[in-house]
């Protein structure tokens, strides 16, 4: 045993010794050498100087999209200010846009997924940071609508109280999703079967054919309805689709939502839009 | 994603909103901003454009407010937003005038000054002899060095340290009876950025060495400023420290006013050198070699040998000594666990 632990010791003295020589490493000739480099790469650059031309950068995937999330720490004093640098961006964003991990449908579709449609593109995105995908684009109707929503946190998954009295409108951790009767029983729509099969569809694409791909996609998307919710659905004083009180909305809020100026407003930006309907086998043909 | 940075974003989106809702003075104010902030105080309002560039449309309220622009309508920037929906905004003209009115001269404001001032200066386009400089595109514009600035700032009252200084404020409050007024008053005229910011603010051209050595510079301002001891004691977050435009700007003129070296009547020109080490908040009672300092001594030969013998040498020294220590060590421990290895019959 006292051998045993012995070993162990030395093992742990081992690893430490090699950090420390890949430490000194660095820090002494490895600089050098990086350094050495970073010279050379001058005198590649002072060889174009002599020409007019400025040298157009290649745009390739690390430089476009990789690259393209550099971070700034603002130096404030009582704290420090850090965030994502977007170029040209004149006004602060303040925090990160936490990743949403319990949504397939962003797995393939993005946290941007709205494009298509001008007038209302950047309005469906600013819904997709609080309202479930599966919110305006699975209508459970007839028997099947329990008009039950409820709040999920984006990075645990699990359901969580509603955030609307907590922060500013719009910036929640959780986002709204709903639940469908199965068995006489509420289970959210999101269930893990469903996340199951998407995982799996992705991991298995590349070995999938054209026609088993198509299988799987229209079985992925087989709840998603045609028509997805439209503005006024959820943006009307009677019967709007969301719950607004039992989901946590302050009375003077839902008024604000559902106030004649701010649907008035949608008005405006929907009056020469002609809602589409959505299919997933459509739009592969186009 | 790893979980460290997940972690860490979770941490951030709500971290920034309260500090600065704790900071903020129980009278809390803001511009009538209209109502654009309806729409625009939500974080995902947003899309991707043809160039594949995320257009974020998000405006952080809380933020805003504590900008020196926060008594700056909205539409006071965005002069051709006038409906709902609106068409492709046109860029902001920062040169533009402004409601707000000066109250010395009574005017309606505008920053065309500092237009003229960068003009005059090494990042103005055009040179002294009327004809426009090479690589036009290089050369700064307003939004290339400032993003909304942040009211940071700084206490002077004993020590130099960020934030408002409780003993000044009350010296205020003799005369002034508004709170806003007070507090706004201070922030403007205190603000000022930390220096790393504003090395930040350099950094995108000045350590750019596509742009560097197009432009025939020597060195890259920015990482060969990090190099030495100001840079140094500026990443540790000294308030004292030099920064880019307390050796770059001659006293008493703009900040935007900053000359080649190769200007005589620039501050950093060869015979004002050692008028800025030697400033009273400085190093007072050196003598003016001392600018012979190399403050953007990059680790090269030719361009400051002295530097560079020096540097080796102590990397010599160290690498040499450190590392054949712990290849020795690394054995010894190797040996503790074979201790009958044997190579080649010996032991
Ligand atoms: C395995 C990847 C994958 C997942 C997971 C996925 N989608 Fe899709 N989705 C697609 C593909 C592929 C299409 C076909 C359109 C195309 O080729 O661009 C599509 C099409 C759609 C369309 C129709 C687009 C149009 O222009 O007609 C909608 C709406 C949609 N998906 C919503 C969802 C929602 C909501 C979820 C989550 C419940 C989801 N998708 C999950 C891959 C996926
Ligand atoms: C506020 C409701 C709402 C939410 C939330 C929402 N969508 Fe949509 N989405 C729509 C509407 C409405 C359309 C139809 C636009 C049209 O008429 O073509 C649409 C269209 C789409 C399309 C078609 C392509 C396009 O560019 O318009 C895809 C794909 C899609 N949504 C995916 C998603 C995914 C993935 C999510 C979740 C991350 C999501 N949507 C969340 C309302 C929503
Ligand atoms: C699924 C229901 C739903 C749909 C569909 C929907 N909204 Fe909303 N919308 C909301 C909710 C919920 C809020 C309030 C968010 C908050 O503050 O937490 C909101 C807020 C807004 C606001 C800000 C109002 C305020 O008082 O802050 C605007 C503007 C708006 N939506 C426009 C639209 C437009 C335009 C569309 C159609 C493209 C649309 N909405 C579709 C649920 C919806
Ligand atoms: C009803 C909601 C709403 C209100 C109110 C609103 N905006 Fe917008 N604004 C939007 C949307 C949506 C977009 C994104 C349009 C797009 O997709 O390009 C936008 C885009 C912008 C842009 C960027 C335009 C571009 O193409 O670069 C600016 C600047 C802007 N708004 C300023 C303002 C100002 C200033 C006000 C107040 C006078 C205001 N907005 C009020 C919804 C609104
Ligand atoms: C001091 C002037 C100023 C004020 C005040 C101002 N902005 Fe801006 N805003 C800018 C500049 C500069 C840009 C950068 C884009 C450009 O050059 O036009 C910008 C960009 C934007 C964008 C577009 C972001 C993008 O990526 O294209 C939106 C949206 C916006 N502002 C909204 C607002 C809102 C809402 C307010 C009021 C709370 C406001 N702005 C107040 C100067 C201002
Ligand atoms: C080369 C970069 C650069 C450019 C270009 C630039 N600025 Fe500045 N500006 C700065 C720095 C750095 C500061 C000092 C910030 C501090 O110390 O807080 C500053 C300060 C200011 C101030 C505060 C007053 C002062 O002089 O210290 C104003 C106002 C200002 N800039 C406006 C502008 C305007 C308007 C333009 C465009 C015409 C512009 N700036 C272009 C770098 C720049
Ligand atoms: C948008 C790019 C850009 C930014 C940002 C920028 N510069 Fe420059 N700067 C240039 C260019 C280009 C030149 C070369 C001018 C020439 O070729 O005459 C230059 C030249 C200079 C010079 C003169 C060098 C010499 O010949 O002695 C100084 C000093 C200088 N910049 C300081 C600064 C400082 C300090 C900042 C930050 C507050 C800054 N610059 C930010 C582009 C920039
Ligand atoms: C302690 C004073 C000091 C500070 C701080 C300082 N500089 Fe300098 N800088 C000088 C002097 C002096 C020169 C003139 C050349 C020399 O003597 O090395 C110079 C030269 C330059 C040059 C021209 C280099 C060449 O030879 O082509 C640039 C560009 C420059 N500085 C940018 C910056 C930037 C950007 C910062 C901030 C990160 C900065 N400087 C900080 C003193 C300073």
């Amino acid at each position: 045993m006292k051998a045993f632990l012995f070993k162990i010791y030395m093992l742990l003295f081992m690893v430490l010794v090699v950090f420390f020589i890949v430490v000194i490493w660095n820090v002494t000739f490895g600089h050098i050498v990086h350094e050495y480099y970073e010279r050379q790469k001058v005198n590649d650059i002072t060889a174009l100087k002599g020409s007019n031309e400025q040298e157009v950068e290649k745009s390739t995937f690390e430089k476009v999209i990789l690259e393209s999330d550099e971070r700034v720490k603002n130096y404030l004093g009582y704290k420090i200010l850090e965030e994502t640098r977007i170029k040209g961006h004149f006004h602060h964003i303040g925090f990160d846009i936490g990743p949403d991990k319990r949504s397939y449908c962003v797995k393939c579709h993005g946290d941007i997924p709205h494009d298509a449609v001008k007038e209302i593109r950047a309005f469906l995105n600013m819904h997709t940071f609080f309202v479930g995908c599966q919110t305006c684009h699975i209508k459970l109707e007839g028997k099947n609508k329990t008009g039950v929503f409820k709040w999920y946190n984006r990075m645990s998954g699990e359901i969580v109280d509603s955030p609307v009295k907590t922060a500013r409108p719009g910036t929640y951790k959780a986002k709204i999703i709903p639940f469908e009767r199965v068995n006489g029983q509420l289970q959210r729509i999101d269930n893990d079967e469903r996340i199951a099969f998407a995982l799996e569809y992705s991991k298995r694409e590349k070995t999938l054919t054209e026609g088993q791909k198509s299988r799987a996609i229209k079985l992925i998307h087989k709840l998603v309805s045609k028509k997805p919710v439209q503005c006024e659905e959820c943006h009307q004083k009677d019967n709007p689709l969301l719950p607004f009180e039992a989901i946590g909305y302050p009375k003077e809020r839902v008024d604000s939502i559902t106030s004649t100026e701010v649907v008035g407003m949608i008005k405006n930006y929907t009056k020469f839009y002609m809602p589409k309907m959505l299919t997933p086998e459509e739009a592969k043909k186009k | 994603m790893s979980l460290k940075i997940a972690l860490k974003n979770y941490f951030i989106l709500f971290l920034p909103a309260i500090t600065i809702m704790l900071f903020m003075p129980a009278t809390s104010f803001s511009a009538d901003i209209g109502n654009c902030l309806l729409c625009h105080k939500y974080p995902g309002i947003s899309r991707v454009d043809e160039e594949g560039k995320l257009k974020l449309f998000y405006v952080n309220e809380d933020i805003f407010n504590n900008s020196v622009h926060a008594k700056v309508k909205c539409d006071g920037c965005h002069t051709d937003i006038k409906e709902i929906p609106h068409k492709h905004a046109i860029k902001v003209d920062c040169l533009v005038e402004c409601h707000i009115i000066e109250p010395a001269s009574k005017k309606k404001f505008s920053h065309k000054d500092v237009q003229t001032f960068i003009n005059k200066s090494v990042h103005g386009v055009i040179d002294n002899k009327g004809k426009e400089k090479k690589f036009k595109e290089d050369f700064p514009t307003c939004k290339s060095c400032h993003d909304n600035p942040l009211y940071r700032p700084i206490s002077f009252f004993k020590r130099v340290r960020p934030g408002i200084s409780e003993q000044s404020l009350g010296r205020c409050r003799v005369c002034h009876k508004s709170e806003d007024f007070i507090y706004r008053s201070y922030n403007h005229v205190t603000t000022r950025l930390h220096p790393l910011n504003i090395a930040g603010v350099c950094a995108k051209c000045h350590n750019d060495l596509a742009l560097v050595t197009r432009h025939g510079l020597s060195t890259k301002a920015v990482y060969s400023y990090g190099e030495t001891f100001h840079g140094k004691a500026a990443s540790f977050l000294d308030e004292r420290i030099p920064n880019c435009l307390d050796c770059h700007v001659s006293k008493g003129e703009s900040v935007h006013q900053m000359l080649t070296h190769k200007d005589p009547n620039a501050s950093t020109s060869e015979q004002n050198k050692g008028k800025i080490c030697t400033t009273i908040d400085c190093h007072p009672s050196a003598s003016p070699k001392l600018a012979k300092y190399g403050v953007h001594s990059e680790f090269n030969l030719t361009q400051s040998p002295a530097q560079y013998f020096f540097t080796v040498f102590f990397i010599v020294l160290t690498g040499g000594t450190l590392l054949p220590l712990m290849v020795i060590i690394f054995l010894d421990i190797v040996r503790r666990f074979f201790p009958n290895a044997s190579i080649g019959g010996r032991k």
